[in-house]
């Protein structure tokens, strides 16, 4: 029996076999709800009733694989499907393990959010468009990108998402939108290239795309004949491209324009979601992927010394993280210092909230310790978490101002605090949360990114984050000072709110309070997410990948 | 021999595509996307080798007896083929939303767009 002939079987031999069924009903659920949605085009009541639906069946899934695969006494940990029972490497792996579900989870409870206020900020004739099937396929290519494990499908899954995303940001149709979008459309082309060169090229130096099998080769690079030393520029490439996804300084330029084009609801998910995709790549490849990788590191700079070194491509990928880290902090929260509208001071802020990402998956990268490698990554999924819930908070709540008071901009907002104290109560709970004030979920983001910092052993590093931390304070409070408190303006005056709008951004603002009281279920979550993301030797078992010697003879059997 | 004429193609193309993309009229640097991931296929072709297959490369093969011919490889056809598809997609939501673009801003000049909503 060769794998060539007839497909094996081998999900019997996958451990936690039993789960397969589940790895892929996300995918196939939010399939349903995107395609149902596209054919009830003419009931716009019966697609909104499909949408909310297909959402609420999402987070019914996902929370069942967050108890079956990871948080469940007898939990396998990680679960995996091999599209048409192909072996791999040679078919497509569908994979879920901690750090996927965690990310899931994120994504379920924003996009739940996000959709119960769509529902109420679009005018009919906007029902009649193709926004509900659109809001599936996006939340479909970022639920792909968490579950696959092949490179070139991450690839396509990228392109699902952005395909959507393209068109929210052109929404709106007027002027700014299109200018905006297609500068949004050409800069992701563009990332696509190079993100094709970068897959292409591994393709060539290690024979696979499979990312269990390239954890494999690369551990072991004598064993296939392969020099792996190529891996690293190639890395290089791919990092760059999910610094755009996730907007790094010196990728962030886009953003700005993007998420202030968009409508607030979907930059909500531009925010708390896609950018999760471009920090969930970063981790997983350089943690589940490139960890045990044989290649020896060394980058002397004249004058300087030894800038990089280390045995593996980590090396790199942690100096590089450094510099975009520091580089989005300080550009985010002096920019967001500035703007004249909420969007633009959230879409900065999102700058400055992802360099706190990035900062603690730095570190992880650059340690040698492999306890602090572990807290270090708990820190960056803990305040990802915190991001996505208090920045899609934020955006949403702008939806609301902007669709009770018909502005943004700072100079025609003021006194909102007493015209609706629901929503004030919101944005405050939301603005706390990214300043880190105890007891929301932002205190134990930022309290973890300090303690891995201090772990370090790293002055340079906890100045930086001191300083990015008064710079959001100082933002939040302008924002806050300028919309909610002082006199009311014509606008703030006639206003009328939405109550569900503002419903959604209280139950957001519960979930935050939620996660910082009870954050011990939470800690172990994040913490089952980062043993999966750092496990390779776990994530590629589960996946299985043929040895060399299998690969030669006889293909599927084990 | 080979190697170094496809080597040469997808530099130029490459070339061409930046040379396209920094041009003001938008219409061009929708070609010059177009071509830069033109240029990322070909490279892609060129990466799953022009040398001899093996049972790693092509597994359908080795199943039909001992001897593998040589093939190319058949996986990159397919990886090409999926961006193809995907590049052409692209390429023409960029187009039509240029279209929209100089509907909304009745130019296709890049500097002149930039100076609108300062």
């Amino acid at each position: 029996m060769t794998a060539g002939i007839e497909p094996t079987a081998p999900l019997a031999a996958v451990p936690g076999g039993s789960e397969s069924g589940l790895v892929i009903a996300p995918m196939l659920v939010v399939l349903v709800a995107a395609v149902g949605s596209l054919l009830l085009g003419r009931w716009p009541r019966l697609r909104i009733g499909v949408s909310l639906a297909g959402g609420a069946a999402y987070a019914a899934v996902v929370a069942a694989i967050d108890w079956y695969v990871v948080l469940a006494p007898d939990a396998p940990g990680v679960a995996t499907y091999q599209v048409g029972d192909w072996p791999a490497p040679f078919g497509i792996t569908l994979v879920v393990d901690g750090l996927s579900a965690f990310m899931l989870t994120m994504v379920a409870i924003l996009g739940i959010a996000s959709l119960v206020f769509s529902t109420r900020v679009l005018p009919e004739i906007d029902r009649r468009s193709y926004y509900f099937p659109l809001f599936h396929f996006l939340a479909l290519g970022v639920t792909g990108a968490f579950l696959t494990g092949d490179l070139f499908n991450l690839f396509v899954w990228f392109e699902v998402m952005l395909m959507a995303s393209y068109i929210f940001v052109a929404y709106y149709g007027g002027p700014q939108h299109t200018r905006a979008a297609f500068w949004y459309v050409a800069l992701n082309l563009l990332a696509s290239a190079v993100f094709l060169l970068g897959v292409g090229g591994i393709y060539a130096t290690t024979g696979t795309l499979n990312m269990a099998d390239l954890a494999q080769r690369l551990a072991d690079p004598g064993a296939y004949g392969l020099d792996p030393t190529p891996v690293v520029g190639l890395f290089a490439l791919l990092l760059s491209v999910f610094a755009i996804k996730s907007g790094l300084v010196p990728f962030q330029f886009w953003i700005p324009t993007a998420y202030r084009a968009a409508p607030p609801q979907i930059s909500a998910l531009l925010a708390g979601a896609t950018k999760k995709v471009g920090i969930y790549a970063i981790i997983r490849l350089s943690f589940t992927v490139l960890a045990d990788a044989d290649v020896p590191v060394e980058l002397a700079v004249p004058g300087v010394g030894t800038v990089i070194a280390g045995d593996s491509p980590l090396a790199f990928v942690g100096a590089a993280l450094f510099v975009m880290a520091a580089a989005s902090i300080l550009v985010g929260g002096i920019g967001a210092v500035g703007r004249d509208s909420i969007e633009g001071v959230l879409a900065y802020s999102s700058i400055g909230q992802v360099g706190f990402i990035a900062v603690p998956v730095a570190i992880a990268a650059t340690t040698g310790s492999a306890e602090l490698r572990h807290f270090a990554v708990v820190a960056a999924l803990v305040y990802a978490l915190n991001h996505t819930l208090a920045k899609g908070l934020l955006f949403l709540a702008v939806g609301a101002i902007r669709s009770a008071t018909g502005t943004s901009r700072l100079s025609d907002l003021g006194g909102l605090a007493g015209r609706s104290p629901p929503l004030a109560i919101g944005f405050f709970v939301g603005s706390l949360a990214l300043v880190g004030i105890p007891p929301l979920s932002g205190f134990f983001g930022k309290f973890l990114v300090f303690d891995a910092a201090a772990r370090a052993e790293s002055a340079p590093l906890l100045v930086l984050l001191l300083v990015g931390s008064l710079l959001t304070i100082a933002y939040t409070t302008r924002t806050w000072n300028r919309s909610f408190w002082g006199a009311r303006t014509d606008a703030v005056e006639e206003a009328s709110v939405d109550v569900v709008q503002v419903g959604v951004v209280l139950v957001l603002a519960t979930a935050i309070v939620a996660v910082g009281i009870g954050f011990e279920p939470v800690y172990e979550f994040a913490d089952a997410a980062a043993s999966a993301a750092l496990d390779g030797e776990a994530y590629v078992d589960a996946v299985d990948p043929l040895e060399p010697d299998e690969l030669e003879t006889e293909g599927g059997e084990h | 021999m080979t190697a170094v004429i496809l080597a040469a193609v997808v530099g130029a193309l490459f070339a061409l595509g930046t040379f396209l993309l920094l041009r003001r009229d938008l219409i061009r640097v929708v070609w010059g996307l177009a071509i830069i991931s033109q240029a990322a296929n070909v490279y892609l072709l060129a990466m799953g080798g022009l040398a001899d297959a093996s049972a790693d490369s092509v597994p359908i093969l080795a199943g039909h007896g001992e001897h593998v011919p040589q093939t190319a490889d058949p996986l990159v056809q397919a990886l090409v083929l999926t961006a193809i598809v995907i590049g052409f997609g692209m390429t023409a939501f960029a187009l039509v939303l240029s279209y929209r673009v100089y509907e909304e801003h009745d130019t296709l000049d890049v500097s002149e767009l930039g100076d609108r909503d300062r």
